[in-house]
């Protein structure tokens, strides 16, 4: 379904991404890696924010290298949820309903929808700027997955949350993915929250993918040291 | 507020200065208006509507035209960084610091005497900088990843600029728009000077009223009317400001900026020359202006013969009044941002708006209360004195307006540590608040001299032979038939503009962008 081939992306004289490549089915897929190994690089180029140098991505078995982000139908949830300070809980997640010219009635029954999802029925009328650390993440959430889109890219959506937080949080993520049955790639640097997410983890170093698998298999067979020390218990 | 004897001693200085030299004389003008009789019919008669008509127009054209001129460098300067970003934004803030004699002269040295269009430019090239740096300020460190997010959602790149970037910078663009159309409104020295017997604003109308008739009731009344309309304004900006202040995350700009890729390169160029150019033509023109003639102008300054103002005395009494007035600033406007900061938020907004209103109030108001009040119970109106004291009053406002964010980014943590440390209250403040906001007030001072060099509007009513400053000299040269006095103006006019420039971006090398940005 997506098949990413042969990425390359650099800032200057920064490689952030040195030939990545790999492929995905209707499956949850971690991405895992230390910071700075260019994993928000990949997924900004699967997003289409970011043009790589070379290489293509492919989804569906349609070249959309050159095709502009906002026409891709991949959602996208930032690190720091990136909710518009100008409208409110509702007005977030029917934003890209609205882009999709959906009528008021359908649209709204949409938005209740969701908001149920995530476990903020009701939510509508309420400010973004108050919001809890968890309550956002559920927010920006919502309005990832209210266009239904063909891919769900996740860009550590918890990294700014406590232990406690994430630790329940990533379970009701990886529930409403399932759920929702929507692909999706999920971007983190902690080994547990991947697997948890997700049935494979690509591990990722200086800007290639070094290894694919379920976590218990790469443990049992690492493919050099600096993996096994990464993913060791 | 708490009424501690801090306080009071705060505020006796504030108080006493600005009741005396502002609400006395504000309250006399409004007494004049009223015992005169007949000023509200006078506020009928034709001049007077027309006058109002025209003030109306021209500040509302104004304002579009500088959006317009100013709205392409203000998404260049906000999109992309480029060498020679911070040397463009220079540029561009120096027309706003320039005195409106200098910039009048300017569009006179380009030959547009007598016209609207004429004023027009010279409202949109002073306020360009305005618009500019009050939105950059904003937009350049706008956090993109909202953006992002809306065109992940499926917005193209123009609509995610009307339902995410719009609303953020919007209320940024109303609050340069409301400045600049206050600033239009209240034009005085560029539509006296270029808009000859026909164009009048209410402000020309005060002048003429006072001068050629000696028609202080009619005066009165037109101040009055200045005076509630530019309240209406400012009530206006002050609830764009309030919205102004809903959570937006700002970055460094150098996170935000990008460079131009592709045909961005050129469009982004373009941009940035031909703005750069048009701010450069006027002051060039009339520097090259003032040396036609083999140098006439600038011989006349030397040896001004036949002449009852002599040159060298009027830069003489402009130097002078800029430094007495930058003393009486920062020695009213330092514990005024004290009061605005340390007051309750509630009272805090009131004595800001205190403070403030003599900004919103006209300087030719202000000279003309000087003209009615001062007489008793001294007679100030012959004193040396009056002059910087207007100038004084003119640049309080912008003395409170630089000190009071230094102030408040002070960490109350060290002042907390400080305290622990031992130190009492004053000792506290003598070593922590008074080193941290020295260079503040220093700027803020420089300002205050800059604004006092440029001020024409009060001083063309309080000023005497004596007291003759460079500014009201230009004007009376202006006057003046013949090609070399013509050129004499020119050149003062050029004298002016070193002086005010170089003192302003040598203030700007002491702290870049504090003080455009409204």
């Amino acid at each position: 379904m997506l098949s990413v081939r042969d990425v390359r992306v650099s800032f200057g004289d920064i490689v952030a991404l040195d030939g990545v490549g790999f492929d995905m089915g209707e499956e949850r897929v971690g991405l895992l890696g230390p910071s700075g190994c260019g994993k928000s690089t990949l997924l900004r180029v699967i997003a289409g924010l970011q043009r790589p140098d070379s290489g293509s991505v492919i989804f569906d078995g349609d070249d959309v290298t050159g095709l502009p982000v906002h026409k891709r139908g991949f959602g996208l949830m930032f690190q720091d949820y990136a909710l518009f300070p100008h409208r409110d809980v509702g007005g977030n997640v029917e934003f890209g309903l609205e882009m999709q010219g959906m009528e008021d009635e359908p649209r709204r029954e949409r938005v209740a929808e969701v908001l149920d999802l995530v476990g903020l029925p009701g939510w509508e009328k309420r400010p973004v700027d108050n919001l809890s650390g968890g309550e956002a993440q559920r927010v920006a959430l919502a309005r990832t997955l209210a266009p239904r889109p063909r891919l769900v890219l996740l860009d550590e959506p918890l990294g700014a949350l406590d232990r406690m937080l994430r630790e329940r949080l990533v379970t009701d993520i990886r529930e409403i993915l399932v759920n929702a049955s929507t692909p999706a790639i999920y971007v983190t640097h902690d080994h547990d929250e991947a697997s948890t997410v997700s049935e494979r983890i690509l591990i990722m170093r200086e800007g290639r993918i070094v290894q694919s698998g379920t976590l218990d298999q790469i443990r049992s067979a690492p493919a050099d040291d600096w993996v096994d020390a990464f993913v060791g218990l | 507020m708490r009424l501690g004897i801090a306080r009071v001693a705060l505020a006796a200085l504030p108080v006493l200065f600005l009741g005396y030299f502002f609400v006395y004389p504000v309250l006399s003008i409004l007494h004049r208006a009223s015992i005169g009789g007949g000023g509200l019919e006078f506020l009928l008669t034709r001049s007077t509507t027309s006058a109002i008509w025209f003030t109306l127009w021209q500040a509302t054209l104004s304002t579009i035209l500088t959006l317009a001129a100013a709205l392409p460098l203000t998404w260049a300067l906000s999109t992309f960084s480029f060498p020679g970003r911070r040397w463009v934004m220079a540029i561009v803030t120096v027309p706003f610091v320039l005195p409106s004699v200098v910039v009048a002269s300017a569009f006179i040295a380009l030959g547009m005497r007598d016209s609207v269009v004429a004023i027009l430019l010279a409202h949109v090239f002073f306020n360009v900088s305005v618009v500019v740096r009050t939105v950059t300020t904003v937009w350049a460190r706008l956090d993109r990843t909202p953006i992002e997010a809306a065109r992940t959602l499926g917005a193209s790149s123009l609509q995610a600029f009307r339902k995410v970037t719009f609303p953020m910078i919007g209320p940024s663009v109303a609050a340069a728009s409301s400045i600049v159309f206050l600033l239009c409104f209240t034009s005085f020295g560029v539509v006296l000077l270029l808009g000859g017997l026909a164009y009048r604003t209410i402000e020309v109308e005060i002048y003429s009223r006072v001068t050629t008739f000696l028609d202080l009731p009619a005066a009165g009344a037109l101040a009055l009317l200045q005076l509630v309309s530019i309240t209406g304004v400012m009530f206006v900006y002050a609830r764009i400001q309030e919205g102004r202040a809903r959570h937006l995350q700002l970055r460094a700009e150098e996170r935000v900026l990008r460079p131009a890729r592709g045909r961005e390169t050129p469009i982004l160029w373009s941009i940035v020359i031909s703005t750069v150019v048009l701010v450069l033509i006027p002051p060039a023109v009339l520097v090259a202006r003032s040396f036609r003639g083999g140098g006439a102008g600038w011989r006349f300054l030397a040896s001004p013969a036949p002449l009852a103002i002599d040159p060298t005395a009027a830069i003489t009494n402009s130097l002078q009044s800029a430094l007495i007035a930058a003393l009486i600033a920062v020695a009213v406007g330092v514990p005024a941002a004290l009061l605005v900061v340390r007051s309750t938020p509630g009272w805090g907004r009131w004595v800001d708006v205190v403070i403030m209103l003599p900004l919103g109030t006209s300087a030719v108001t202000i000279g003309l209360g000087f003209l009615i009040a001062l007489d008793r119970p001294i007679d100030l109106r012959t004193s040396p004195w009056l002059v910087p004291i207007a100038h004084a009053l003119v640049a309080i406002p912008f003395v409170v307006r630089a000190i009071v964010p230094t102030i408040r980014s002070i960490k109350t943590v060290l002042r907390d540590a400080a305290a622990v440390l031992g130190a009492s209250p004053a000792r506290v403040w003598r070593s922590v608040d008074l080193p941290l906001m020295s260079r503040a007030v220093a700027v803020a001072a420089g300002f205050a001299a800059a604004v006092s060099l440029g001020e024409f509007g009060a001083t063309a009513f309080i000023v005497r032979p004596g007291t003759t400053t460079i500014p009201t000299m230009i004007y009376q040269l202006l006057g003046r038939p013949g090609a070399v006095t013509f050129s004499g103006a020119m050149a003062m006019a050029v004298v002016l503009m070193v002086l005010v420039a170089g003192l302003v971006l040598s203030l700007d090398r002491v702290r870049a962008g504090e003080l455009g940005s409204f």
